[in-house]
């Protein structure tokens, strides 16, 4: 990142922070904590399916274990944070049982072993707890709507960070190395199938700790809702049309699926999922780097038109 | 008949060919030869239409060929034997022979070509139902050469057919394909080994870095001291060791 | 126990069917169609409609099929025919891609048409069984495993005996080599794939005959994904018996765990075989 970018982002993170203080709409807050969620699991997702290369649609079966571990450990009483780890480390395990082989498989196998473990996961779940989990009393007397919100706010700026890192860090350009030609990659003396458990085993906690929030932000909802494939949809969706293996892409998909099924919210038949699915083939088809790379050719075009009208005299200055 | 005209080749931003022209006349062995990724083979697969040229021209007679797909080059009249073979390896020999008579046109005289094919090759009779994957590697070769040849088509394109071949195989083949050019088929091949090519050719282009750098009818080009040091690998002082390739 | 066998046989023949639109288009193609089971639950519509018009649902097969048909073209050439000429990892990768988003946008657009209730078609002979050796046999059931028999005896036939058959099996074997004979390989991708699709119409109206909702498709590509990888992924030939074997596992898990495991069941057998035989279980050496 440029030291020029820093300042406008810590202008904006400055903002959203001060929103649980700006307002105490709740309608506003869970919003903004579901737009939190969006990003953890996307930005989650993009280092698997974006840096790595490897299309998972079974995030949900990471999500879910993660929100049922850290609910169960924060309601024996353990304190939320050490709950939430718990969940993270619930999900890297599940990663490591049974990922791992998936990910030994060839390119078809992957997002379809994926697919198969998520749906494993709802339905088992769902039969063990065919009932919906809520929160004792004391739970729902010390609820407060602002502590969920920082706490989804630091997950989702660990989550973006984390990426981040990781994206600049050896290992990540390794992965993007593998992604792109892995003979090549192996050839240097760079090992694929490390780099790809290491990415999913990132990938999965992450998106564990999103699962965490989730269970620390509602009072009562079933134990197989954070199980379902929407969540494993979800981060797919989010991630390509923002922009595939970039930072900030899965939070402009965020956004915008956000945006979007809020708009049509009291639509019949989830009209977002459907304007979602239509745009997701258009973008696969035409923009593989996702609305990212439009809204970079939009930016240059623009500057260069600007350039234009200042003059080439002017231009050499910027 | 076959002319190729100012022929660019791109692989996305990278260009490849530049401004290739060349020839195959009626009845004509014509050799590509050049050094590895000098751009031979993909000369002769943008020929085949496997490739779009970006530029340029393929004619067969009056026929406009370039930028046509691969199933309508060959029913225009040119069939090719695309390098490492290709067979369609679940299928049977005869199966094979079958595909390469899959044209309207070809159907018509199957039993006939089939007949010919049988002449040239004995062995694929013999082997006509094994599956073509557990065929030896000269077995394939031939029934991949069998396979374009049920085409009943006027130009062969030959693209490395010797790759990976023992020398007397080699040998063996070459003298097949100046037979099958006896009976009027053009042939464009592009060969690895060069004086075997020259000597079977009547005559041959040079292709460097995606230029044609040169061409002469391929005696000529086999004695030019030029062609000697960079393809054959012998010096003009060495001149005499030449004769027992 | 002889009775839960039958339920597995017959359900396991539906499998079958389903698998084997998407066995074509990945065995000949290498195309994985994730939209399949959604457009076999359009065909249910589609049956559905032509139900409440007064058509029977066994003689509107042929009109969903040729329905299905055409719809399929137009979404290959709109969506799937840029593929063609990618290799053959890209092809699955971008495939997968497409048809998921296609997946979501038919999903919720026939939802939007039809709304989301659960439907279903009830003939007056829906409910008719007969017995044989003491066991009780669904008519409706026993008509689809005979469809589905039939349907691949005609594939077979289709493949092996027809020219165009024969160029299709040539293209799965080896795309480039079959353009050089002469075969248009797009057209043969287009038919392929629209012919993999129209088969959707006969599970379409066996599950029609069942009960529906619009978003039950991928649950039933799932049953279909999992016969393919166990017979082993593009050989045709495999996919009903792997259909049945799927069929019998989950009717037994049924007469074991209860009804509730019965998903669960046929998937981790599945995620078992993905790692220990990731070949499949019914290969046959020289299958097209």
């Amino acid at each position: 990142m440029h030291s020029r970018k820093i300042i406008p982002v810590i202008l904006l993170l400055a903002v959203i922070a001060l929103f649980p203080v700006m307002t105490r709409s709740e309608y506003i807050l869970n919003i903004m904590i579901t737009f939190f969620l969006y990003v953890i699991l996307s930005e989650s997702w993009n280092l698997i399916g974006g840096f790595a290369g490897q299309i998972s649609l079974g995030h949900s079966a990471f999500f879910g274990i993660g929100a049922l571990v850290t609910r169960l450990v924060w309601l024996s009483g353990i304190p939320v944070i050490p709950a939430l780890f718990a969940g993270g480390i619930g999900a890297a395990a599940l990663a490591c049982s049974v990922g791992i082989p998936c990910l030994r498989m060839t390119q078809a196998y992957f997002p379809i072993g994926t697919l198969a473990l998520a749906m494993i996961a709802q339905i088992t779940i769902g039969n063990i707890f065919p009932l919906p989990g809520s929160l004792s009393s004391e739970y729902v007397a010390a609820y407060n709507l602002s502590s969920r919100y920082y706490l989804a706010f630091a997950v989702g700026i660990f989550t973006v960070l984390t990426v981040y890192l990781f994206a600049r860090s050896k290992k990540g350009l390794a992965l993007v190395a593998i992604r792109d030609d892995e003979g090549a990659a192996a050839a240097v003396g760079v090992k694929p199938f490390q780099h790809k458990i290491l990415a999913l085993l990132v990938s999965s906690f992450m998106a564990g700790l999103g699962g965490g929030i989730f269970a620390y932000q509602h009072v009562s909802y079933f134990y197989s809702a954070p199980f379902e494939l929407s969540w494993a949809f979800l981060p797919t969706l989010t991630t390509f049309i923002g922009g595939l293996g970039t930072i900030s892409g899965p939070i402009i998909g965020s956004v915008a699926f956000l945006a979007l099924s809020e708009l049509f919210v009291l639509n019949l038949g989830e009209i977002h999922l459907l304007v979602f699915g239509a745009t997701f083939v258009l973008i696969v088809m035409f923009l593989p780097k996702g609305l990212f790379s439009l809204s970079v050719g939009i930016r240059s075009f623009l500057r260069d038109w600007a350039l234009r009208l200042i003059g080439r005299g002017e231009a050499k200055k910027l | 008949m076959l002319v190729v005209d100012g022929l660019d080749v791109h692989y996305g931003d990278l260009q490849v060919l530049w401004g290739i022209s060349l020839e195959v006349r009626d009845g004509e062995i014509v050799a590509l030869i050049g050094s590895n990724g000098a751009g031979k083979s993909t000369l002769i697969r943008a020929i085949a239409g496997l490739i779009r040229p970006t530029k340029g021209t393929i004619r067969l007679d009056h026929l406009l060929l370039n930028r046509r797909p691969p199933h309508e080059i060959v029913k225009a009249g040119i069939s090719m034997v695309p390098e490492g073979r290709r067979l369609f390896p679940k299928m049977s020999v005869l199966q094979n022979l079958r595909m390469g008579a899959f044209m309207k046109k070809a159907r018509h005289e199957i039993e006939q070509t089939l007949g010919w094919v049988y002449d040239i090759f004995p062995v694929l009779k013999e082997r006509s139902d094994q599956p073509a994957g557990l065929l030896s590697g000269g077995e394939q070769q031939m029934l991949a050469i069998g396979r374009a040849l049920m085409a009943n088509n006027r130009v062969l394109l030959l693209d490395e057919m010797s790759l990976g071949l023992s020398p007397l195989l080699v040998q063996n083949l070459f003298k097949i394909i100046a037979q099958i050019n006896e009976t009027g088929i053009s042939v464009l091949i592009v060969e690895q080994n060069v004086p075997m090519t020259l000597r079977l050719a009547d005559r041959a282009y040079i292709i460097e870095t995606g230029h044609i750098v040169g061409e002469g009818a391929a005696e000529s080009l086999l004695n030019s001291p030029r062609v000697r040091e960079a393809y054959l690998g012998i010096g003009p002082e060495c001149e005499d060791s030449l004769g027992g390739v | 126990m002889g009775q839960t066998l039958v339920y597995g046989i017959l359900n396991g023949s539906l499998y079958g069917i389903i698998a084997l639109g998407i066995a074509l288009v990945f065995g000949i193609m290498k195309y994985l169609n994730l939209a399949q089971g959604t457009l076999i639950i359009l065909g249910a519509y589609i049956g559905l409609y032509l139900s409440q018009l007064g058509l029977d649902p066994f003689l509107s097969i042929p009109v969903v099929m040729v329905a299905l048909f055409l719809f399929a073209a137009v979404l290959f050439k709109t969506c799937f025919s840029r593929l063609i000429n990618f290799d053959e990892e890209e092809k699955i990768k971008n495939s997968l891609l497409i048809s998921f988003g296609l997946m979501l946008f038919l999903d919720n657009l026939i939802t939007v048409i039809w709304t989301s209730d659960e439907r279903s078609i009830t003939p007056a002979y829906s409910g008719i069984t007969f017995e044989l050796f003491g066991l009780r046999i669904p008519l409706i059931g026993l008509a689809g495993a005979l469809l589905a028999v039939i349907l691949i005896l005609l594939l077979h036939l289709f493949l092996t005996r027809t020219y165009f058959g024969q160029s299709v099996v040539a293209v799965s074997q080896d795309q480039e080599a079959a353009s050089l004979m002469g075969v248009n390989v797009s057209l043969t991708f287009l038919t392929s794939f629209a012919i993999s699709v129209s088969i959707a119409s006969i599970p379409s109206m066996l599950i029609a005959l069942q009960s529906f909702s619009p978003t039950v498709g991928l649950h039933w590509f799932n049953k279909g994904i999992v016969v393919v990888i166990l017979s082993g992924i593009g050989n045709i030939y495999g996919v009903l018996p792997a259909g049945l074997f799927l069929g019998i596992i989950e009717a037994l898990s049924v007469y074991i765990f209860g009804p509730s495991y019965r998903e669960v069941t046929g998937l981790a057998v599945f995620v078992l075989i993905l790692i220990l035989v990731p070949k499949g279980l019914f290969r046959r050496r020289g299958a097209a």
